[in-house]
């Protein structure tokens, strides 16, 4: 046994199990999987955002040598089954369009492949998709989720009677005269409030695209079927949507999520068409099959979210309570032709998402969704909630500068303070104190003090400002949302077991991408059994060895797997205490009576009771004579964890900015959080998923935009015209804690990993408006461009009579 | 599925002319035959399999394939192989000392948490080592270190523990000179 320490693993900064190979250059990620005699796809895509494919001819790529195949959407259409399979079906009513990885007869968005082309390698793959001749015969395009609303649109399907694909209202309950009633109430308090502010918000076209892109790396056995090593965030839902659609049995689907992967964020969520195109050549070709998503390809057709629009109103009273809140937002999913969320269900859930954190009593909150000719929406980091986060935090803002209150006092007055809260759309706040977090974040930044200096710096002609904004965000996702929602469940799950030499390992059906599973998670399991992390090893993604959950989402590590780690510990340490209660003829004692520290199991009523905690391992494992009662030998323990109702984790955010009014550049001069992440494993971690989720929201509100043109052409998919953050175009944020234990977790953890971008782009634009507030700006898009402000400073300046 | 005609005894067979390059890798020599257009990244992930050498964008912005190419850090995807012939090449299987212990950049990157997800950070690393190597004593404000990493893209940390890890870096090195 390695050096044992007696107990505390947990809210340790241990240095990561996972560095070692990574730092050195032996990691383990998709590219880097290596099998023999591998051939290579690339896909042809269109290059028109809409258009009846005449005729495709394949005939000069064939020509070129070292290509071993080409295969187009018609062809395809007739051998797999199409993707509207239940499987990757969410529980709405929406219209779900059947569709083939492939594109068959006509496209929808520029960048939709329609032929894969199998080669040698990948540069004769390329040169023969760039020989693949193709007539189109343009069709209209709609590029505008607003215009493709009207009724007079070009129709992104000529057989749909609108391109609405989903619309719902989320207050009010079910029924159309439940929905009016609550419309109704909503209005009255809208005609009796002292103030009410209307406003449009718009966020543009951005996400959280990961370094490493996506691929798949399949491989064809005719006595074990189809392995396919897979970019995924969800391995399970992968293995079973393959097997459906090509009509495999699950028998003959194994899916490796490699161990290490380069960022997911959400992208490496839904089911990509390309997945199965992988597949299906494999098994047809009967060779290993791989395909390596260029940045081109990736930047063309995923890591799109964010694209939403609100018409957001706020009815307050004159100390700036908020009455009722109406919103009507609009989704615009590009061709919502995805498994898992076809493009709306991310904006959904902003919408549901849209009132959180604050005490609103009275909401009438509706969205509708259109689909248009651009790639569909993926999910991404803070899935669909930036939106209407920044339209919300902006919103009383406004309303604060209205009514003459500082913004902070405003928002403060209006934070759930009882719990458990149910919100107007029905999210469980389970526990938390927002207040004091609040607090204590609006202590750290000095808001007196700072508007002493604001008030110096006018008077020398700089303008600084300050902005705030919070969030509470699932911690982990109940099957009481999933299921409804993704057809999935929520449910943690983990395969613990305990070999006879006394090491442990654990079993994980998700698949992180960087969120550092192989230290927390040993962390939690040596904590509970007293024994050394580096005795624990953790393994997760793949099918053939994992239990099933439904992937790396919605910040379900250390709230639902670490829960389950926790249960299956508990369900090992009682069945270890059992034998030593037989072995030792301990009558009468219980499981409470043991300890497990340094190593050993310790009876604590008499300490000379104790075993090494490997020997007892070894006794219980191998020595399977002379059982207790009705106990089986071995230690292995599948434990299955759910929150009775959603756990909530808490951001508080503010951000301090200096605006140049002759240029409208900005720089932000401090960015400080307050997190309620209840108690911490490992504290490192933490801060580097709040430091990156911060990051990732002043990238998406800075810079990030997906542009189309007119005809639909997409003008960014490359880093230069897509661009991200760099380390000189951001500072350093201050994480503060202000933890409360979430009661219904195990171990009291709240997750971190979703929702921390969301709150930053109405902090930092609310800063930015405070210290423009002389000119009366006041920004409602992203992203924030020095010429945006500037135009906002000097349509104030010429309001104000110059 | 469409297949090529008559020309079956060509599969598996690039009409690409074939080009000699020798170069020293990570101080061994390697010589291959390779297609003149064959990316440098390609060349040390493919050909030497030397696979913590990265490839996020292949147009240069990212820098997950910078390696050091004549004692300068440069993007590997930028280049072909061919034109590093006769070039002295380090990769990120080459910082770490041969008896496996870290570099003092990865050793700083490792105590600061300079990495999550990994990709980006051999990248980072060459970087770093590069530009260490060549100033040994930084500035180490916080623009300048930023302005120094500002080549580099990662999405996973924010950039707050790269920077930590600059400065962690620089004191380890100055330490063991």
């Amino acid at each position: 046994m390695s050096a044992a320490v007696e107990t505390g693993w947990i809210g340790r900064s241990l240095e990561r199990r996972e560095d070692a190979r990574l730092l050195t250059g032996r990691g383990e990620y998709l590219a880097d999987v290596r099998v023999s005699d591998c051939l290579h796809v690339c896909f042809v895509r269109s290059s028109h955002a809409h258009a009846r494919i005449k005729d495709i001819r394949l005939d000069a790529a064939l020509e070129i040598p070292g290509v071993v195949g080409a295969i187009t959407g018609a062809e395809l259409s007739r051998e797999i089954q199409g993707q509207k399979i239940p499987v990757l079906i969410p529980a709405f009513p929406a219209k779900y369009r059947q569709y083939w990885p492939l594109a068959v007869d006509e496209v929808y968005w520029h960048g939709e492949p329609l032929a894969a082309i199998v080669a040698k390698d990948k540069y004769v793959a390329e040169d023969a998709a760039a020989a693949v001749e193709i007539d189109y015969e343009p069709l209209p395009v709609v590029t505008d989720a607003e215009v493709a609303l009207r009724e007079d649109s070009p129709r992104v399907y000529d057989d749909w009677d609108s391109n609405e694909i989903f619309g719902t209202s989320y207050t009010g309950g079910f029924e159309a005269d439940q929905i009016a009633k609550n419309d109704a109430e909503v209005e009255a308090l809208f005609a009796q409030a002292d103030v009410v502010l209307r406003q449009r918000f718009r966020t543009q076209r951005c996400g959280v695209c990961p370094i490493e892109t996506r691929g798949a790396l399949a491989i064809w056995s005719e006595t074990d079927g189809l392995t396919v090593h897979l970019t995924t965030q969800r391995p399970h839902i992968e293995r079973l949507a393959l097997a459906d659609l090509l009509e495999l049995s699950t028998a003959e689907v194994r899916v490796v999520a490699p161990r290490d992967q380069g960022g997911g964020f959400g992208v490496k969520a839904p089911f990509y068409r390309e997945h199965v195109v992988v597949c299906h050549l494999a098994r047809k070709l009967g060779r290993p099959v791989r395909w390596i998503e260029t940045r081109e390809e990736h930047l063309m057709t995923v890591s799109q979210e964010r694209d939403q629009i609100h018409d957001l109103e706020i009815a307050a009273d004159r100390e700036g309570r908020i009455l009722a809140l109406r919103n009507r937002g609009i989704g615009d999913v590009g061709d919502g032709r995805q498994g898992v969320y076809w493009g709306f269900v991310m904006p959904s859930l902003g919408s549901v998402m849209l009132p959180n954190a604050y005490g609103i009593r009275h909401a009438d909150i509706k969205l509708r969704c259109a689909v248009t000719n651009k790639a569909c929406m993926s999910p991404s980091r803070s899935f669909g909630a930036l939106p209407t986060r920044f339209a919300l935090e902006r919103g009383l803002d406004m309303l604060a500068r209205k009514l003459g209150l500082e913004t902070a006092a405003l928002k403060r007055r209006n934070l759930v303070t009882e719990f458990p809260f149910i919100s107007v759309t029905g999210v469980h706040h389970d526990s938390g104190n927002y207040v004091k977090a609040w607090d204590k974040l609006v202590e750290s930044v000095d808001l007196p003090g700072f508007r002493a200096l604001q008030e110096e710096a006018r008077a020398s002609g700089r303008y600084i400002g300050i902005g705030f904004a919070c969030g509470a965000e699932f911690s982990g996702i109940p099957s009481d949302v999933l299921v409804p929602l993704e057809n999935q469940p929520g449910y943690g799950v983990v395969t613990m077991r305990i070999d006879p030499r006394g090491k442990i390992a654990i079993h994980e059906g998700d698949a992180p991408q960087g969120q550092s599973h192989e230290t927390t998670m040993a962390q939690v399991a040596a904590d509970a059994f007293g024994i050394h992390p580096d005795d624990v090893s953790v393994r997760h993604g793949d099918t053939g060895t994992t239990p099933l959950s439904s992937g790396t989402i919605g910040a379900r590590g250390a709230s639902y797997t670490v829960a389950a780690i926790a249960e299956a510990a508990a369900a090992l340490k009682a069945k270890m205490a059992r034998y030593m209660i037989h072995d030792h003829g301990l009558e009468g004692a219980t499981a409470d009576d043991f300890s497990f520290r340094g190593g050993a199991v310790i009876y604590e009523k008499d300490g000379n009771i104790r075993r090494e905690f490997a020997a007892l391992a070894d006794r219980i494992v191998m020595g399977s004579i002379n059982l207790p009662a009705g106990e089986d030998p071995g230690l292995e323990h599948t434990a299955y964890f759910e929150a009775p109702k959603p756990m909530i984790c808490f951001t508080a955010q503010a951000a301090k900015v200096e605006v140049d009014i002759e240029t409208g550049q900005f720089t932000i001069l401090d960015y400080a959080t307050c997190e309620d992440v209840g108690t911490v494993i490992n504290p490192i971690v933490v801060e580097g998923q709040v430091q990156g989720g911060v990051v990732q929201g002043m990238s998406n509100a800075m810079f990030e935009e997906f542009l189309y043109d007119e005809n639909g052409q997409q003008l960014t998919a490359d880093f230069e015209n897509y661009r991200l953050a760099s380390a000189a175009d951001v500072p350093n944020v201050t994480v503060g804690h202000s933890p409360t234990p979430c009661p219904d977790h195990p171990l009291g953890v709240r997750a971190v990993g979703e929702g921390r971008p969301g709150p930053v782009p109405g902090a930092l634009a609310n800063a930015i408006c405070d210290a423009l507030a002389p000119f009366g700006v006041e920004s409602t898009t992203l992203p924030l461009k020095p010429e945006m402000i500037l135009a906002l400073i000097e349509a104030g300046r010429a309001g104000n009579g110059g | 599925m469409a297949r090529p005609t008559a020309r079956k005894e060509l599969i598996g067979q690039s009409s690409d002319p074939r080009v000699p390059v020798s170069m020293t890798v990570n101080g061994e020599r390697v010589e291959r035959e390779v297609s003149p257009r064959m990316l440098l990244s390609d060349f040390i992930r493919h050909e030497l399999r030397l696979t913590g050498t990265h490839v996020g964008c292949e147009h240069g912005v990212c820098g997950c394939c910078t390696v050091i190419i004549d004692g300068k850090a440069g993007r590997s995807c930028l280049a072909f192989a061919v034109q590093a012939d006769g070039a002295d090449i380090r990769t990120i299987e080459s910082v770490a000392a041969p008896d496996g212990s870290l570099h003092p950049v990865q050793q700083a990157f490792r105590e600061c948490h300079g990495l999550q997800c990994g990709y980006c950070t051999p990248g980072f690393v060459m970087s770093i080592v590069d530009y260490l190597e060549d100033n040994p004593d930084p500035d180490l404000s916080e623009d300048a270190i930023r302005e120094v990493l500002s080549g580099n893209l990662c999405r996973c940390t924010g950039y707050k523990n790269i920077v930590a890890a600059f400065r962690r870096s620089a004191e380890l090195m100055r330490g063991s000179r």
